[in-house]
């Protein structure tokens, strides 16, 4: 008993703390998706600025919120502000779980997620709260409106850009050639590996394959050379961008005859960036977004909004880009709901998602055109593939599909 | 009535009471009311907070009864939660068990890999024993990451929800599902140290060559500690499974084994009472410091921003004070709360 008193200081404080946080959780829990019909359009953004994905999922939340700022100052839709509930759940599953409770009991009738691993952690939460979410995760079982209700995935998937790698590499190599996948080790990294060898064997490439889970080691010199008594020729990369880089620098360092192909979330400016240009020099690209510089009409409206903002989409990449299209569509999804006349509900925007025209992109998303079905959620086939040179992701092949 | 001078025990038995004190039982009368008052006065949303803190109650109860009474520190809470929720989910979808029956099964299956990896228990101490059992939450999660058959080469596990689990009450029909059990959890271990086994526990943690001196089997001693605290862990883990209804390694990680850590430290070592202030102590903290956030954003957008960071740091600031300032964790501010309202006015 040597400081009683303040002992009772410290618990009477905890005390009041827990009241207060418990009051203020029952004042905004009365939310409810409804609201007037100017009242605000709740959504729920689950973000990962500072985790494992941070550097490619901090320009894909900026992307997002531009967009919402842009709609909004532009009106809204059809007159609703959209009120943009965003925070960050640092690539854990558990947090994001916890913020999509949040948002769900303040009253959110979309979600917007990040990682695979959370999308198909909250795949069925979803499906039986009736909101659609959509994600930057594009694996294939989230497509699949039987297996994943409220999923919607507006580009290709990880799966369909590492069948048009494949192809890529089999017409490179003009014969026999020995792949080495390193993929993060997450359900994100193991996403499309499967697939791959399902494609070799079915489609008879002449392939060697085999999958590495990329280490938590500052250099993957290790894996290199695993990769190199495999025989490699070929390193498809299916993780960020950060890694990606490190692994091109080892290959400069160590001047060993590989190509990188990056898929999605390393395949970006990001990427040449870190790694350097003469060291990303060569390396192949499968990616359904329009990078920034090329002449997609779609590209302007953002690099517009930037402009007006004192910034360019020069100064961002395109996973800004991708952040904006995925809340675009979501938006014209919500706007199709409205028009209906039915109340905005989760079910009623999950209905206008299904049956509303074709979404055009200018270009950006896969083929250009992001359309959903009621038995099929993947919005777009159709990935571009880029080469690196001068530092700059040039266009060698668009819209391939598997 | 307690009389100012202390409590006196007559006999072994009233010293064996859980509760000597008619104020003791007007306490836990008030928590039995506020318990069941808690439905109605909660949001569904801090409804849902309370479910997942009455599934790590039963958790840190479980690493309680192996760190703080037998003294054998574990490193492998995320491995055994993930041990009890593959299991259950894996034998509900695919052998069609009833849920009841899977979270048995799931109990028995994680107190025998408890049992197993508590073996080297035998040999090891301190920081040895906190590397082998760290080893342990390793080679489960390898295994439920890379044995694909586990999960159907998914990746992870759906586990469907019951037929009778409505949308719109699915926190307060868990509420009332995960009381009772997360009751019976606490009240089974309580007794636990009321039973022989349960001193020999306390035996072998306070000097385990002494222990063995008065006959206690510290063979059996440290394996049965090792399975009885798996078993509750691995019942968090299935009761996880179900109320989550998706199972993924990426919930079983080492973050979570230092996280129970964190809370029985911050609870009380050696008390099953400090346990479920430590549970709940370390799940309110996440939320809570949500809330701020939201409440600081317009006045500090830094603050909402850096959250996740925010959070990771008082996590290791909560740990720092309270091995600082009271190693005994809540459940010694508490007592010591109690004892100065006693004692009142005088000092002791």
């Amino acid at each position: 008993m040597k400081h009683p008193r303040r002992t009772l200081l410290a618990a009477g404080a905890s005390l009041l703390l827990g009241l207060t946080a418990c009051g203020g959780g029952a004042a905004g829990g009365g939310g409810g998706g409804g609201g007037g019909d100017t009242a605000p359009i709740k959504i729920g953004i689950i973000a990962d600025l500072t985790g494992a994905t941070g550097d490619v999922g901090k320009p894909y939340n900026e992307g997002m919120l531009g967009y919402i700022d842009w709609i909004n100052s532009k009106g809204g839709i059809k007159g609703r502000k959209i009120e943009a509930m965003s925070n960050d759940y640092a690539y854990q599953v558990p947090k994001a779980e916890e913020l999509y409770k949040k948002y769900v009991a303040d009253g959110a009738v979309v979600i917007q997620g990040w990682g695979t691993g959370d999308s198909e952690a909250l795949r069925t939460k979803v499906a039986s709260d009736k909101l659609p979410f959509m994600s930057a995760s594009y694996a294939e079982v989230l497509t699949d409106p039987k297996q994943s209700a409220y999923n919607f995935v507006v580009a290709p998937t990880y799966s369909d850009q590492m069948r048009v790698a494949l192809n890529w590499i089999a017409k490179d190599a003009g014969g026999k050639a020995e792949v080495a996948v390193f993929h993060n080790d997450s359900p994100f990294g193991t996403a499309p590996v499967a697939d791959g060898q399902k494609y070799i064997a079915d489609k008879g490439l002449q392939l060697g394959y085999k999958a590495y889970p990329m280490p938590k080691t500052p250099n993957f010199v290790g894996l290199l050379s695993q990769a190199q008594t495999q025989g490699a020729k070929y390193i498809v990369i299916q993780n960020v961008s950060s890694p990606a880089a490190q692994v091109a620098k080892d290959i400069k360092a160590q001047n060993l005859p590989m190509k990188i192909v990056c898929l999605n979330w390393c395949a970006d400016e990001l990427m040449i960036k870190t790694a350097g240009a003469d060291v990303a020099e060569g390396h192949i690209m499968v990616q359904p977004f329009a990078p920034t510089g090329t002449d997609k009409a779609g590209l302007k409206v953002i690099d517009d909004y930037l402009k007006s903002k004192g910034s360019s989409l020069a100064d961002k990449n395109l996973h800004y880009t991708q952040g904006w299209y995925t809340m675009d569509v979501m938006a014209k999804g919500i706007e199709k709901a409205l028009s209906s006349g039915e109340n905005l509900t989760g079910e009623s925007i999950r209905k206008a998602l299904e049956t509303m025209d074709a979404v055009d992109t200018g270009g950006v998303v896969g083929t250009g055109k992001v359309k959903f079905s009621a038995d099929s959620h993947r919005g777009s086939t159709g990935s571009g593939i880029y080469q690196v040179k001068g530092g700059k992701l040039v266009e060698i092949a668009a819209n391939q599909v598997p | 009535m307690a009389t100012a001078t202390g409590i006196h025990h007559r006999s072994y038995r009233a010293e064996l009471r859980l509760r000597h004190t008619t104020s003791e039982w007007a306490r836990l009368a008030l928590v039995v009311v506020a318990l069941i008052a808690a439905p109605w006065i909660l949001t569904p949303y801090w409804l849902g907070i309370g479910n997942t803190i009455l599934i790590a109650v039963i958790g840190a109860v479980g690493l309680n009864i192996l760190v703080g009474f037998t003294g054998q520190i574990s490193l492998g809470q995320g491995g055994f939660l993930a041990v009890g929720a593959y299991t259950a989910a894996i034998l509900s979808t695919r052998a069609g068990l009833p849920p009841p029956l899977a979270v048995a099964v799931a109990v028995v299956v994680t107190a025998l890999v408890g049992a197993l990896f508590g073996l080297p228990a035998l040999r090891l101490k301190g920081l040895y024993l906190a590397i082998a059992t760290l080893a342990s939450q390793e080679i489960i999660l390898f295994v439920v990451k890379r044995w694909g058959f586990l999960t159907e080469d998914k990746g992870y596990i759906d586990v469907p929800r019951a037929p009778f689990i409505e949308r719109s009450t699915f926190e307060l029909q868990w509420y009332w599902m995960l009381l009772p059990i997360t009751f019976l959890s606490v009240l089974m271990a309580r007794n636990l140290f009321r039973t022989a086994l349960g001193r020999s526990f306390m035996a072998v943690r306070d000097q385990d060559i002494a222990a063995e001196a008065i006959g206690v089997n510290l063979t059996r001693a440290k394996v049965t500690a090792f399975a009885v605290s798996s078993g509750f862990v691995g019942l968090a883990g299935a009761l996880s499974a179900y109320y989550t209804e998706t199972v993924t390694w990426e919930r079983f990680t080492l973050d979570v084994s230092v996280l129970y850590l964190a809370m029985i430290i911050v609870g009380g070592l050696g008390s099953i009472a400090g346990s479920v202030y430590g549970a709940i102590f370390m799940m309110l903290l996440p939320p809570l410091l949500t809330e701020l956030g939201g409440a600081l954003s317009q006045q500090f957008p830094s603050f909402n921003e850096q959250l996740p960071a925010v959070k990771n740091a008082v996590f290791g600031i909560a740990i720092i004070a309270f091995l600082l300032i009271e190693p005994r964790g809540l459940n010694r501010i508490w007592s010591r709360m109690k004892d100065y309202i006693r004692f009142w006015p005088f000092r002791y």
